[in-house]
Parts: C-alpha cells; sequence; structure tokens
C-alpha cells in the first residue's frame, strides 16, 4: 500500500531530490560558476521526471490526495516540457545579463515539483500546497534580477496580487470544504447530489475560480500581467507563460469538472463571462503596444479567453480542446521568447517591435521562425495555433455556445492585425544593424517550437488521441 | 449521526462541543477577510501593510478552518490550517526579501510610484 | 458560560486589533495590532479545541512572522507620511467593494447548512482519548505525509529566496583565513637586514607601506589578517544593463 503511493509519487520525489541535490553541488562547486553545470544537470533531471511520469503507473495515492491519470500524465509531460524549454532560454541570457546563479535551476525544478502536485491534485489540500509551492517560486525567479529596478518592481506586483489571489482562493476551499466536510474532489462530488447548492458553496466556489484566473491571467485578473511579462527577466517571462499557465489550466479543469461537473449551471455563465472578456482585452489592448513583451502578455491573455471557450462547454470535446490549445500554446510561446531573447544588439537586450525592422534582410532563419510563430498565434492555417482554436471552436458550436464562438472568431480577426504587423515590420521595413550572433541553445528552442508549430498538421493523430484520452479520464 | 436530514448549525455529532456555534466564527472569519481586503485597498501605497493585510486574510481562513474542522469532528481542517501557517510564513519571508530589494533599487517602497512601467 | 464570554472578548479584541492593523498610522503600531490580533486569535483556536494550532500561531508568528516584519518595517527607512496620501481617495471604493463582499458573506453565513450526512464521508474523524496534539502529529506523518514534505519544500523556496534576493557577497570585507595564517613562515614574512648605521628608509630599500600590488602571502597587515575572500564564483553582481 504504501509502497504503491510512493511509486505513483515518484515523478515528484525525484525531481525534488534532484533539485535540492544540485543545490548542495551548487553550493559545494568552487572550481568555477555552477550555472552551467547545475543548469545541465537540472535538464537531465526533467528529462527524467518526463520518462517518470510516462511510465508511472495510474491510480490515486495518499488517501486520494493525489492521482495519477492520463490527464494529470499528460499535463505533466506538457510542464516538464514548458519548464526544460525555458531553463534552456535561460542559459546564455543569464549570462549576458549577469544573473548567472545556480539557484535559477534549483527554482525552476521546485517550481516543476510543485506544478506536478497540482496536475494531480485531487483534494483542496493538495491543490493548495501545490499552487503555493509554484507561485513562491516564481515570485522570487520574477525578481531574479534583483539590481535591476523593473525586476524587482515585477516580483514585488506579482507578489502581492499573487499572495491576495491565493488568500481569496483559500478562504473559497474553506468555505467548499465547511459545507461539504470533505475536501477531496469526489467526495465533494458525491456530497453535492442535489442540483440546488447553497449559497455558500457557489461563493466558495466563485473564490476558487477567482483565484485560479488570476494564475492563468483572465480578466479580471489580468492586471498584474504586462507589467510582470516586461519586468521580470524574458527566460522567467517565458517560463510563466508556458508551464505554470498549463499547470492552472490543469488545476482549473480538474477543480471544476470533478467535483462539480454536474453543476454546470452555476459555473459555466462564469467562465463564458471570463473567456469573453479575456478574448475581448486581449486583442484590444494588444493593438497600441510598441514592446514586444507587452504584446506577448495581452496576447497570452487573449489565449487564455480562447482556452476557457472549451473549458465553458462543460463537455469532453470541450476539454479535449483545450488540451491541445495548451500543447500549441506552449511550443509557440516558448518559440516567441527564443526569438525575443535572440534580439541583443551590441550586448543590449532589445524588446521593442521597431527593432525588429527589416530583419528579413539581416536574418533571415530568425524572421522566418518569428514570422512561422506569429501566424500560428494569430490562427492562420496550416500552423498549429490553427488548430487549436478549431478544436474550441468547433466544441463551443457543438454545445450550443455560438456567441462564445462568434465573438472567439471575431477578436481573432482583430488579434491577426497586430500579429501581422509583427511580420510586416519584419518584411517590409527598412533594415537596421543586424542582431548578434545568437547562441544555439536559442536557434535550439527556436526550432523546436517552430517544427511542433509547422509540423502539428501533418501528425496531428498523436497528440489529439492523447488529449482525448486524457479528456475522457476526467469524466471518466 | 447518519440521519439524512439537513444540519444547520448545531455542532455535529462526534465533533468537540463549542461554546459557541460554528457561524459565530465564521462571522469573525468574514469580518477578517473584509478588513483584510479594505486595508489593501486604504493603503494602496503602503506594501507593509498591505503584505499584513494578506496576513489577516489568511489568518480569517484558518478560523474558518478551525471553526468547521471543530464542527465537524474531522482534523483535516486543523491540517490544512497548520499548512496555511507554514506557506504563510514562508510567504512573508519571500514577501519581505522582495520589498528589501525593491527599497535597495528605488529608495522608497510606495507601490504607486511605479511609472516605469505604464501603459 | 466562561467559554462563551471569553469568545466573545476575543473576537471582540481580534476585530479591534485587525482594524487598526489596516488604519493605523504608523506601521511600527499596525505590527504591534497584527501581534495582538494573533494572540487573541490563538485564544479563539484554544475555544475550539485546536491546541496545537493555537501554540504554532503564538510561536511562528508572533515569534517569527511578526518580528520579521517589525525588522524590515524599521530596516527600511521609510517616510511614512507620504503613504498616506491616498487613503481618503481609496477609502470609498475600498468601502464599497468592502460592503459587497460583507452582505454576501453574511448570506453565506446566514443561510449555513452542511450537506447530508456529513459525517459519512469525513477525511480523519477527531480520534477520541488523543490529545489534539498527537492526533494531528499521527495525521500529518501518515496521512498527509506527501502534503508534510512538500510544505517543507516551500520552506525550502522561501530560504533559497531569501538569500539569492537578498544576500550579497561583501568584497570589501577583510576576513580572518586561518589557514592562511597559519602556513606563514617566517622566511616569506620576515626579512633579516643589515642596516647601517645613521641610513634612512630609503637608502635601505625599505619601503613603508608595502606598495599596494601586494606580492602573495605576503599582503597581511601587522595583526594577520587575511584579506582573502574564496571569490565565489556563482555570487556575480556584474550587471550589464540588458534592457
Amino acid at each position: 500500500m504504501i509502497n504503491q503511493n510512493w511509486i505513483l509519487a515518484l515523478p515528484e520525489i525525484v525531481l525534488a531530490i534532484c533539485a535540492m541535490a544540485i543545490l548542495v553541488f551548487g553550493v559545494l562547486w568552487k572550481r568555477s560558476n555552477p550555472s552551467f553545470p547545475c543548469a545541465m544537470l537540472a535538464l537531465a533531471s526533467l528529462l527524467l521526471a518526463g520518462v517518470l511520469a510516462l511510465s508511472a503507473p495510474l491510480g490515486s495515492a495518499y488517501g486520494g490526495l493525489f492521482a495519477v491519470d492520463h490527464f494529470a500524465v499528460f499535463m505533466k509531460l506538457l510542464i516538464v516540457a514548458g519548464a526544460g524549454l525555458s531553463l534552456i532560454l535561460s542559459i546564455d541570457y543569464n549570462v549576458q545579463t549577469g544573473i548567472d546563479r545556480f539557484e535559477f535551476p534549483v527554482l525552476i525544478l521546485l517550481c516543476t515539483v510543485g506544478m506536478m502536485i497540482m496536475a494531480s491534485a485531487t483534494n483542496l489540500m493538495s491543490l493548495y500546497i501545490g499552487l503555493e509551492l509554484q507561485s513562491l517560486s516564481i515570485y522570487v525567479m520574477a525578481s531574479f534580477n534583483r539590481d535591476d529596478l523593473r525586476s524587482s518592481e515585477a516580483g514585488l506586483k506579482y507578489f502581492v496580487l499573487g499572495a491576495l489571489a491565493s488568500g481569496l482562493l483559500l478562504y473559497g476551499a474553506s468555505l467548499a470544504y465547511g459545507f461539504n466536510g470533505s475536501m477531496d474532489f469526489a467526495q465533494l462530488r458525491a456530497g453535492l447530489t442535489s442540483t440546488n447548492p447553497p449559497a455558500g458553496l457557489v461563493i466558495g466556489i466563485v473564490f476558487i475560480v477567482a483565484g485560479l484566473a488570476f494564475k492563468i491571467s483572465a480578466v479580471p485578473f489580468h492586471m498584474w500581467t504586462p507589467d510582470v511579462y516586461e519586468g521580470a527577466p524574458t527566460p522567467v517571462t517565458a517560463f510563466m507563460s508556458t508551464a505554470p499557465k498549463v499547470a492552472a489550466i490543469a488545476l482549473l479543469l480538474r477543480a471544476l469538472e470533478v467535483p462539480f461537473g454536474h453543476l454546470g449551471q452555476s459555473w459555466t455563465q462564469l467562465v463564458v463571462l471570463v473567456s469573453i472578456a479575456s478574448m475581448l482585452l486581449g486583442s484590444l489592448a494588444a493593438i497600441g503596444q510598441t514592446s514586444i513583451k507587452r504584446l506577448m502578455a495581452y496576447s497570452s491573455i487573449g489565449h487564455m479567453g480562447y482556452a476557457l471557450i472549451g473549458l465553458a462547454t462543460n463537455s469532453q470535446a470541450g476539454i479535449q480542446g483545450v488540451l491541445v490549445y495548451m500543447v500549441t500554446y506552449v511550443f509557440m510561446s516558448a518559440g516567441v521568447f527564443a526569438c525575443v531573447i535572440a534580439m541583443r544588439r551590441q550586448g543590449l537586450a532589445l524588446e521593442k517591435i521597431s527593432d525588429l525592422s527589416g530583419l528579413a534582410r539581416t536574418d533571415p532563419m530568425l524572421a522566418l521562425a518569428f514570422a512561422i510563430f506569429m501566424f500560428s498565434m494569430a490562427g492562420i492555417p496550416p500552423f498549429s495555433g490553427f488548430f487549436g482554436k478549431l478544436y474550441v471552436f468547433y466544441a463551443a458550436v457543438q454545445a450550443g455556445y455560438w456567441t462564445l464562438a462568434v465573438i472567439g472568431v471575431l477578436t481573432s480577426v482583430i488579434g491577426a492585425y497586430y500579429y501581422l504587423r509583427v511580420i510586416k515590420v519584419m518584411y517590409f521595413d527598412d533594415a537596421q544593424p543586424a542582431f548578434d550572433a545568437r547562441s544555439p541553445s536559442l536557434s535550439f528552442v527556436a526550432a523546436v517550437g517552430a517544427l511542433v508549430t509547422v509540423l502539428f498538421f501533418v501528425f496531428p493523430a498523436p497528440i489529439v488521441n492523447a488529449a482525448q484520452i486524457a479528456a475522457s479520464a476526467l469524466f471518466g | 449521526m447518519t440521519t439524512g436530514t439537513v444540519t444547520t448549525i448545531t455542532p455535529m455529532p462526534g465533533g468537540i462541543s463549542m461554546a459557541v456555534g460554528v457561524g459565530h466564527y465564521l462571522v469573525v472569519g468574514a469580518v477578517l477577510l473584509l478588513l483584510g481586503v479594505f486595508g489593501i485597498f486604504l493603503n494602496r501605497k503602503n506594501i507593509i501593510v498591505i503584505m499584513m493585510s494578506i496576513e489577516l486574510i489568511l489568518l480569517a481562513v484558518n478560523i474558518n478552518l478551525v471553526a468547521f474542522s471543530a464542527s465537524l469532528g474531522d482534523l483535516a481542517g486543523q491540517v490544512l490550517a497548520m499548512f496555511v501557517l507554514t506557506v504563510a510564513a514562508a510567504e512573508a519571508a519571500i514577501g519581505l526579501a522582495i520589498v528589501v530589494v525593491y527599497f535597495r533599487n528605488r529608495g522608497s517602497i510606495q507601490v504607486e510610484d511605479v511609472g516605469l512601467m505604464k501603459g | 458560560m466562561i467559554a462563551a464570554i471569553a469568545f466573545y472578548v476575543f473576537a471582540a479584541v481580534l476585530i479591534g486589533s485587525a482594524a487598526l492593523v489596516v488604519s493605523s498610522r504608523n506601521p511600527v503600531h499596525s505590527v504591534l495590532f497584527l501581534i495582538l490580533a494573533f494572540f487573541n486569535a490563538a485564544g479563539l483556536f484554544l475555544l475550539a479545541g485546536a491546541e496545537f494550532l493555537a501554540m504554532v500561531l503564538v510561536i511562528v508568528y508572533v515569534g517569527a512572522v511578526a518580528v520579521l516584519f517589525l525588522f524590515v518595517v524599521m530596516m527600511l527607512d521609510v517616510n511614512f507620511d507620504q503613504m498616506r496620501e491616498g487613503v481618503q481617495r481609496y477609502a470609498p471604493i475600498g468601502a464599497a467593494v468592502g460592503a459587497v463582499l460583507f452582505l454576501e458573506l453574511i448570506v453565506t453565513v446566514a443561510g449555513w447548512q452542511f450537506v447530508p450526512n456529513v459525517t459519512l464521508h469525513l477525511a480523519s474523524a477527531t480520534p477520541a482519548g488523543v490529545t489534539n496534539t498527537a492526533a494531528l502529529g499521527h495525521l500529518i506523518y501518515t496521512d498527509y505525509i506527501f502534503l508534510f514534505q512538500a510544505a517543507g519544500l516551500i520552506l525550502l523556496v522561501a530560504m533559497i529566496g531569501a538569500i539569492v534576493l537578498t544576500h550579497r557577497e561583501r568584497g570589501a570585507s577583510r576576513r580572518q583565513n586561518i589557514g592562511v595564517q597559519q602556513a606563514r613562515t617566517m622566511a616569506n614574512t620576515l626579512e633579516m637586514m643589515t642596516v647601517a648605521i645613521g641610513a634612512g628608509s630609503r637608502q635601505t630599500g625599505i619601503l613603508r607601506p608595502l606598495p599596494p600590488p601586494a606580492r602573495p602571502l605576503d599582503d597581511h597587515d601587522d595583526h594577520g589578517h587575511g584579506g582573502h575572500d574564496d571569490g565565489h564564483g556563482h555570487d556575480d553582481h556584474a550587471h550589464a544593463g540588458g534592457h
């Protein structure tokens, strides 16, 4: 019995042990700066955790605190991929910025442990612990460039608003617990047999959804996103926009579908509103932006709005759509940030869209990769972003949410304007001096992102089928 | 214990008999939550008081959890309350570290004069 | 009866001091009221039978967290009067949000009811005849061991974070390096010279003080403090201004 528990949680346990071992290694390694060997060891640990997550048996452990099902495995692999790509992005950036400290990979690993716990959480208690492990690591990483005012300000803003969101989430969790006498998702569901839940529970759900909406930066809890995205070191921004988003979406899906799936009428309206507001704000507020990092911040708000369409349908097809969407989003996002980090001229990092002008002549490969990601984010076929949107819109239409699908299409069209503007700047504006030579690590991440984005339509079956199996785990 | 009726605020059988009903604790918790949220709005400039307001919110959660735990006769609420205490301590440590770093860079801890990243 | 009176006293003081935390002018007073609030919350916990949590609240919060707050408030030399400027402006919106929230919560509490058969699926029912602390101990080391360990990881992250963000290796400080001191031999610190009678230091080649680019193992001052820093490569403050 005990053995089974530990085997089910093996990926998390191994990753945590690796993180602590790397920490000790970094402290004891005196010969040179330990950040590079530590980053390599951290990558190896992530790879190991990914393999373990893939091969772990399915089941429920620790008396229902923790579950390993296809959904959790799918999300964990995506989380590990996002964390690994961001870690690769950080290696050279941190050296160039003078923040190459070995604690960075350790924090990424501990954060990943938290996110994996989130993906497996089947209890309000493990939900909270996983969420906090993830959040606290990110607060530190956002202010990692401690001599830079913008970085510390980003950390401060994210910390204050994040702590408030966790507090409200926790208050909701306490109400849900008090109402039902249990924090277990399955028990919550069993307790809620009546179709008319009492007010206390509804308020509890609202608080929980608000806390999680903050973590995925959905409107109206998005205020922190542009500032924090802009101020944080770019690899941290890349990290925040990939793995933690996946983990928070995983929590949101599981926390709403498993205990409250049959009470859809009391929360789908909420999700619909959040989704519409996020799509509108993401596409409208991005138009005037001149900084590529702020543009990506609004873009991520919009993307979360699209992903929430799938959740709003409260159907298996919708959840499958969300999962496919998250896969496409993680790889696009990592690729875009690889390109943003490559924007460096004479050692200075650039982040204005105008700095990209004429990139097609000075660095055609980078411009091509950037263009692929922009087309994909705009949802233009045959890139992966189009299929992500297709799946959620299709699920919305099937479930009868016509307005949601129509608004989604309209905001995609508006969004296409600013994505295509970046491409226009790169291909049709006057050339500027070339960027510095980019490091192979950036090229690697950009290539991985571009390959997934371009080849998705050739081999969609593995991802789509995996997403279907994962989604069915929540409805099983 | 196994009656199928809806139980109102009275303590559950098996729970520790409380001097006052769980409802009283919930009101205290709700008022504390309210004061915490109010404090965040009231002291938008003073980051340290904002952090203390967050501590008040977490205290409100703990009062709720302990009250439910006692009235249900279930220790899970107290276990979560203990985790909340742990996390809140960690959160305070990290938050204050970030405040110190910010202060070193800026020379003040006013959140509002953040003209750097507006837009 | 006495317990009920105690409850109302604790609750009233708790709410009163919480109100003063958010409204007092001086943050030091806020911290002190926060401590008072924690003490009274501990009293409420005791009344509800949560002895262990009450003690933890006093020890961890009053002993550590509140002191940490106090420390930071006093360490940062901040003009707190300026910070009160926004209060008048934000009081109405704060009050409006607060009122809405309060009404909602009152509705919640007033309509409170447990779900049917609530005791059937309690995760960890309170055992009879065991003290609160022992019962909690049994739980966190068995049923909740996984989360207990994860909470430990959270504390580890807090520790790493606080050190990474605030610790600075002081390059300028002169630390005692005992190994170097012990390794000093007479040959590389003392030089015996024969000085001609009446010769000044210039003629004999004795320079005082020693020239700045000191020879290895020779740069100790008279007190024997080795000025060697271990040169931690990881603590690199060079800031390339990459924005």
